[in-house]
């Protein structure tokens, strides 16, 4: 993408006299400009609609007097914050209680160096992007500890401990999750990684099944391997019910106790970078990134049709158990149906960008996360352990042997050749 | 086997805790409370007594009275079990009109004042209903606060301890009109006694000029009061 960009700009009279490297490097700054200002909106917007899900969980109505149902809120929230004074504690080492922040907002910045957004549309298009997103994320916990250690403060190393020993126990689960997902495509490029799961759905590579070629579709077993991703990433990127080190009620705000004004906004920055990170992710590895469902015409009437059965099997179930018929599977069938006979609808389906389908998928999995957040309660620090150690690794592991079984009996591997 | 135990109870009761926050999720607009500033409950008619959840808000809160339909007739102030209600009246003159009430009768008396202390007020209704007028109501109006802090002049901790804060004066007559009236009728009986001193001093004149007998008067006990009414 880089280079295209750099040699989409050398086209322009008034850009010809720069040469391909500073061209280059003009593009790299723009893309990583264009991707933080990505990141600030994606906080700003973030802050605004956890605030509003976690409000309607909890029966409230979060922000409504700042500008209509309270959009402006995180806007006079953010200019509050960068008008703050900063303070730094005077027992704080100076220097490393500065870089902190800026080292977690730099690693979970970096990290979206290698995520596709659309076809073709990736920043660093390299063959081990996979690898290099789980690992680039946890850089994160050096700057968490050296914030925590910096404080001066007990509660904030108490929650720089905590953090160092999840995130380190949590990348095991993750990492053998995802290479569930790889065994099955067989490559650590992200875009790959999506390639592969366009389509139609199918059974042992044979009967077709009314559900996308999604990876969390493919198998019981990659099915498994996202619901551990989904439970292990929470734990990595320090969200409820696994956000022990900055635990409101036992730490105060672990590591980010002591910091304040516009540091705690780079802190808060890199959190819902770090949600958008292992949001897309997901949505890439087990949700088929930027993939429409169904992905062609065909395909896609086909998965319809499907629905439409399916919707109709469910209106004959929910009217025998509860002895009415209900509105809205029949709602469901008709609009389902409409809709695969209509060409032109189709036609909208297939030409809806990929920027905007994997914004559908990584917005349906945030909201998966808030929910989480929102209703589950805090584990303790050796529930957390035990999670990890004896519950999400030996799972994960036996998973790894069942899709190896798996891809065996469905003839992608063998034994023998 | 309580491993899987575990396991497995863990994920049932995630999922029925998501279910529960889901259902919030979904209609969260049935449950939330009433926006208090923005929202209020609608004012009821005149309607006194707590019912049931629909007419939950027709409440007693405060005791209001209709001044101008007033005649002062103090029934209320009778019935009141607490004498939280005090009024004072005056009579008007002859042939003076000070309008009439809402069901047509002339008014006869200046309340001059009305005042009903709303700290021993205990909503028991009983002044209502012998109130010829029917004005004197209980109002769903709960809010008892001032407009501004400053209309009272007492400190933040005293300001909850000064009763005279909840005692409400609904005479609208003017303490200038008051003092007006009570001239008069200050003028009028000084006139008056200045006149019953002549006459008695004239009578004792008189009683000197012309002495009677002791055995006379007792005769004549009601002499004494036709002099008075002379």
């Amino acid at each position: 993408m880089i280079d295209a960009f750099a040699s989409w700009m050398l086209q322009f009279g008034a850009l010809s006299w720069l040469g391909t490297t500073p061209a280059t490097i003009l593009a790299m700054s723009l893309v990583a400009v264009a991707i933080f200002i990505f990141v600030a909106l994606n906080a700003l917007v973030l802050v605004y609609v956890e605030r509003k899900v976690s409000a309607f969980m909890q029966v409230r109505l979060g922000p409504m007097r700042v500008g209509p149902m309270g959009t402006l809120q995180t806007v006079a929230d953010a200019l509050k914050l960068l008008l703050k004074e900063d303070i730094i504690p005077r027992f704080a080492d100076p220097i490393l209680f500065r870089v902190g922040p800026w080292i977690i907002l730099l690693a979970s910045f970096v990290a979206f160096a290698a995520v596709p957004f659309s076809p073709g549309w990736v920043p660093a298009d390299m063959s081990i992007g996979l690898f290099y997103v789980v690992s680039i994320s946890s850089v994160v916990v050096i700057g968490i500890v050296m914030s925590g250690w910096a404080s001066n403060n007990k509660w904030s190393l108490y929650g720089a401990m905590r953090s160092a020993a999840q995130i380190v126990s949590y990348e095991i689960p993750v990492g053998l999750s995802l290479l569930a997902a790889v065994a099955v495509v067989g490559t650590l490029n992200l875009q790959e990684i999506i390639a592969a799961q366009a389509g139609v759905g199918n059974l042992f590579h044979w009967i077709p099944i009314p559900f996308p070629n999604w990876y969390i579709f493919h198998s019981p077993f990659l099915f498994l391997a996202g619901c551990i991703y989904l439970i292990a990433a929470t734990a990595e990127v320090n969200r409820t019910p696994f956000d022990i080190p900055e635990s409101e009620s036992e730490l105060v705000a672990g590591f980010m106790t002591e910091y304040s004004g516009i540091r705690w906004a780079l802190f808060f920055l890199s959190e819902y970078a770090n949600a958008a990170v292992v949001a897309l992710l997901t949505a890439i590895v087990f949700l088929g990134g930027w993939q429409s469902p169904f992905a062609d015409l065909a395909g896609a009437r086909f998965g319809m049709i499907s629905l439409t059965v399916l919707a109709l099997i469910w209106t004959i179930f929910v009217k025998y158990k509860v002895k009415r018929l209900s509105i809205y599977p029949i709602g469901t069938i008709l609009a389902l149906t409409v809709i695969a006979w209509l060409f032109p609808a189709f036609a909208i389906w297939l030409a809806t960008p990929g920027l905007v389908w994997i914004a559908i998928k990584g917005g349906v999995v945030i909201f998966l996360l808030m929910w989480f957040r929102w209703t589950f309660p805090r584990l303790r620090v050796d529930q957390l352990m035990y999670l990890s150690w004896k519950v999400l690794l030996p799972i994960a592991l036996i998973n790894l042997a069942g899709v190896a079984v798996w891809m065996w009996l469905t003839g992608a591997i063998s034994l023998v050749g | 086997m309580g491993y899987f135990k575990n396991i497995g109870d863990s994920i049932t009761t995630l999922i029925t805790g998501m279910k529960v926050t889901m259902g919030y999720f979904v209609r969260a607009k049935e449950h939330v409370t009433l926006q208090y500033p923005d929202e209020k409950w609608p004012n009821p008619e005149r309607n006194i007594g707590v019912g049931e959840l629909d007419t939950y808000n027709v409440i007693r809160s405060k005791l209001h009275v209709d001044i101008d339909d007033c005649i002062g007739c103090k029934k209320c102030e009778r019935a009141c079990p607490v004498n939280c209600i005090t009024i004072d009246t005056l009579k008007t003159d002859k042939g003076e009109d000070i309008g009439t009430t809402k069901l047509g009768t002339q008014k006869r008396l200046l309340v001059t004042r009305f005042t009903i202390d709303m700290t021993e007020c205990m909503y028991c209704d009983l002044c209502t209903f012998p109130c010829p007028e029917e004005c004197i109501y209980m109002t769903p109006d709960y809010r008892f606060e001032r407009g501004d802090n400053k209309e009272v002049q007492v400190t933040n901790v005293e300001r909850w301890r000064d009763r005279n804060n909840l005692i409400y004066e609904y005479s609208t007559v003017p303490k200038t009109e008051v003092d007006r009236r009570m001239q008069i009728i200050a003028d009028a009986e000084a006139v008056k006694a200045a006149a019953l001193e002549k006459a008695r001093v004239a009578a004792e004149a008189s009683a000197a000029a012309t002495p009677k007998p002791a055995e006379n008067r007792e005769i004549t006990p009601g002499s004494g009061e036709e002099q008075a009414h002379e």
